[in-house]
């Protein structure tokens, strides 16, 4: 609960301050504004997929079966931050450059192949049951998240690079009042990821008690 | 009694071979397919430039990487479809053994569906090769295929026991093979392109070096977990 | 399956019957290191189970009602292929031999889809006995071998001496009472029948075995 909240008040705080508050940006005016939320969410997507990760490690690790629901939900968030960052990044190409997509954008085309290897996460998920289906999860994981980098640097490397870089050598390529906001919707983000997963981990503990209550009750009256 | 693993790797492989010798399903479709697919490339693609060089390396590509996704679903087919699968897994052979032995095979596979295609999608689509290009074609393609092969024996082995595997193999399969294919072709490109640019082929046969020592790493950490039960 | 705790005696001849549905091929597989059990711990010939698998696995034959060979390759690149898998030494003469003894010597270099069913199944019995191997694990061997095949597995059964062992998983209960020294029954994942073949009458048997299994 404290932790809903206090991302209710965080997500709240960086929507206000980034639209409202922050100085608007003499380039590319207000659309600039949704550019934070773009990567702090693409971020917020990478740490999802890296919980994913790490959670199927420990799954094959320990073989307990929280880690499987752990390592099914983050990916499930990630990719639909994911999906969110396509989103917010073409509106907000179609704001900057006045189109909707742009092939040469590696940041945008890595997220079109991420979403598409947690996808396919969830199709061979569907494939298998029980036992095998936890442990083709967890392994898929660790390969998929192992593949995110490499399908970046594929991009990039083949393509001009043109998106603008959020974060310098010197420090953060905005103004430092932007940079303050920047890092509250960001710590929004991450809390909303954490709720989320929280919430959804509890419904599957409660669905599971219940379910195995119904199995007694049958059991008895059998 | 017990068996090296070289040995064990070797009769797995002879197996393969053989048995792809005897029934020839595999090559010949993939052959063929791989063939159609360059023509349908050039109808939907090459008719409309004046000029196919620029796109002759990304066509090679696309073409091999669909027609490796036909491959590399034909693996662990005769194990399956004749139940001898449980035969393999119950000898005292290593699964990793059993991985490597399925990639290498799919590596000769891929290299003899590439004698076919980049000679005939040179033919088709690249003005002025020359013959000092065939060396490094023939190593970007050694390296995209133990890419291929690694990645595809890995996730095919995480197929081989669902219903809807034909669906279920492209759909994991692809995605993780775009890094492939935007690199073997920026390599292919580099050689036959317009312009020749050492550098850049160079760069990108690194990136397909590490792609594939990544992956191999990761399926030598988890093999253990995704044949058994 | 549940709470199945046993130990099975070196050397000796165990039969497992029961309804389907029973859990017989489950067991079976366990022992063959095909599955893993959820929970507890399996030991196979004195290896403890995963760590030690494919020790274990070279001292196991594996039978089912499928022969487990490739169709599309000869008799002799099969078991060429499953003895260099066990580490068989001096194939060329331990192949042929192999094949002697389950009399396909003449078709050695055909593939085996031409094989009839019988022919097919006692392939597998070569393969199973290639690298004499000191736990056989049949799963309704007898499904689909002709009389000829039939008394050639006989004869293999009949050989598991001391050192050796076997378990044969079977529906019919008289052979289960002829070929083994001990028999479990299962039902719905649990043994719940174990006794000595010596004793036992095909009727006699045959009564208790309707009365445990419902």
């Amino acid at each position: 609960m404290v932790l809903g909240s206090a991302t209710a008040v965080l997500m709240a705080a960086s929507v206000i301050g980034l639209f409202l508050v922050a100085p608007e940006d003499t380039d590319q005016g207000a659309i600039q504004r949704i550019f934070y939320f773009h990567v702090a969410i693409a971020i917020g997507s990478m740490i999802a997929f890296l919980v994913a990760c790490v959670a199927g490690v420990l799954y094959l690790r320990r073989g307990t079966r929280v880690w499987d629901d752990v390592g099914a939900v983050s990916a499930g968030l990630g990719l639909l931050f994911s999906a969110l960052t396509v989103v917010t990044g073409s509106i907000w190409a179609k704001g900057a450059w006045g189109t909707w997509w742009r092939w040469d954008d590696p940041r945008l085309v890595t997220y079109l192949i991420v979403i598409l290897l947690y996808a396919a996460y969830f199709v061979l998920r569907s494939s298998a049951e029980g036992d095998r289906r936890e442990r083709y999860s967890a392994v898929y994981a660790i390969f998929a998240f192992a593949a995110v980098p490499l399908s970046f640097y594929a991009v990039r490397v083949a393509e001009s690079f043109i998106h603008p870089v959020v974060f310098t050598e010197n420090g953060a390529n905005m103004p430092g009042s932007m940079l303050i906001w920047f890092v509250v919707a960001q710590v929004g983000v991450v809390g909303l990821f954490a709720t989320l997963l929280q919430l959804e981990l509890l419904q599957r503990r409660a669905q599971r008690a219940l379910d195995d209550l119904k199995l007694r009750i049958e059991a008895l009256a059998a | 009694m017990s068996a090296s693993h070289v040995a064990q790797l070797v009769a797995l492989l002879r197996k393969d071979l053989r048995l792809e010798l005897r029934t020839r399903e595999t090559a010949v479709s993939m052959g063929l397919f791989a063939l159609v697919a360059m023509i349908i490339f050039q109808f939907a693609i090459g008719q409309r430039a004046d000029e196919t060089t620029p796109f002759a390396a990304g066509i090679m590509w696309a073409t091999i990487a669909l027609t490796a996704v036909l491959g590399v679903g034909r693996t662990w087919v005769p194990e399956r479809e004749q139940r001898v699968l449980d035969a393999l897994l119950v000898a005292p052979v290593s699964r990793l053994t059993l991985l490597v032995a399925r990639a290498l095979a799919l590596v000769v596979y891929l290299l003899a569906v590439e004698a076919v295609v980049v000679p005939l999608a040179v033919l088709f689509f690249v003005r002025g090769a020359e013959p000092a290009d065939a060396p490094l074609i023939a190593l970007v393609c050694v390296l995209a295929d133990l890419c291929i092969a690694v990645v595809g024996a890995f996730l095919a082995s995480m197929s081989v026991f669902s219903r809807a595997r034909e669906l279920l193999l492209p759909v994991l399969l692809l995605p993780s093979l775009v890094p492939v294919v935007i690199t073997a072709s920026g390599a292919t490109h580099a050689v036959l392109g317009p312009a020749r640019d050492l550098a850049e082929f160079r760069g990108y046969c690194v990136f397909l070096a590490v792609y594939a020592l990544i992956f191999s790493l990761v399926a030598y950490a988890t093999f253990d977990h995704v044949l058994d039960d | 399956m549940a709470g199945v705790d046993l130990h099975l005696a070196w050397g000796g001849r165990v039969a497992v019957v029961g309804p389907n549905g029973a859990g017989k091929s489950t067991l079976l597989r366990m022992l063959a290191t095909l599955l893993r059990p959820d929970e507890g711990t399996l030991s196979v010939a004195g290896h403890p189970l995963p760590a030690q698998a494919r020790r274990a696995r070279g001292l196991i034959g594996y039978l089912g009602h499928d022969p487990l060979v490739y169709l599309d390759l000869t008799a002799w690149q099969n078991l060429e292929l499953f003895g260099a898998l066990y580490g068989v030494p001096r194939l060329r003469e331990a192949v042929p031999a192999a094949l002697a003894r389950v009399g396909l010597l003449p078709r050695a270099h055909d593939a085996v889809r031409t094989f009839s069913r019988g022919m097919a199944q006692r392939l597998g019995i070569a393969r199973l006995t290639l690298h004499a191997p000191e736990l056989l694990l049949l799963d309704e061997p007898y499904t689909g071998l002709d009389a000829a095949g039939g008394r050639l597995l006989d004869g293999v059964l009949a050989d598991v001496g001391a050192g050796r062992g076997a378990v044969i998983v079977t529906h019919e209960l008289d052979r289960a009472l002829r070929l083994a020294d001990e028999v479990l029954v299962m039902r719905a994942g649990r043994v719940v029948l174990r006794a000595a073949t010596a004793g036992l009458t095909p009727d006699g048997f045959a009564r208790t075995y309707a009365e445990v299994t419902g």
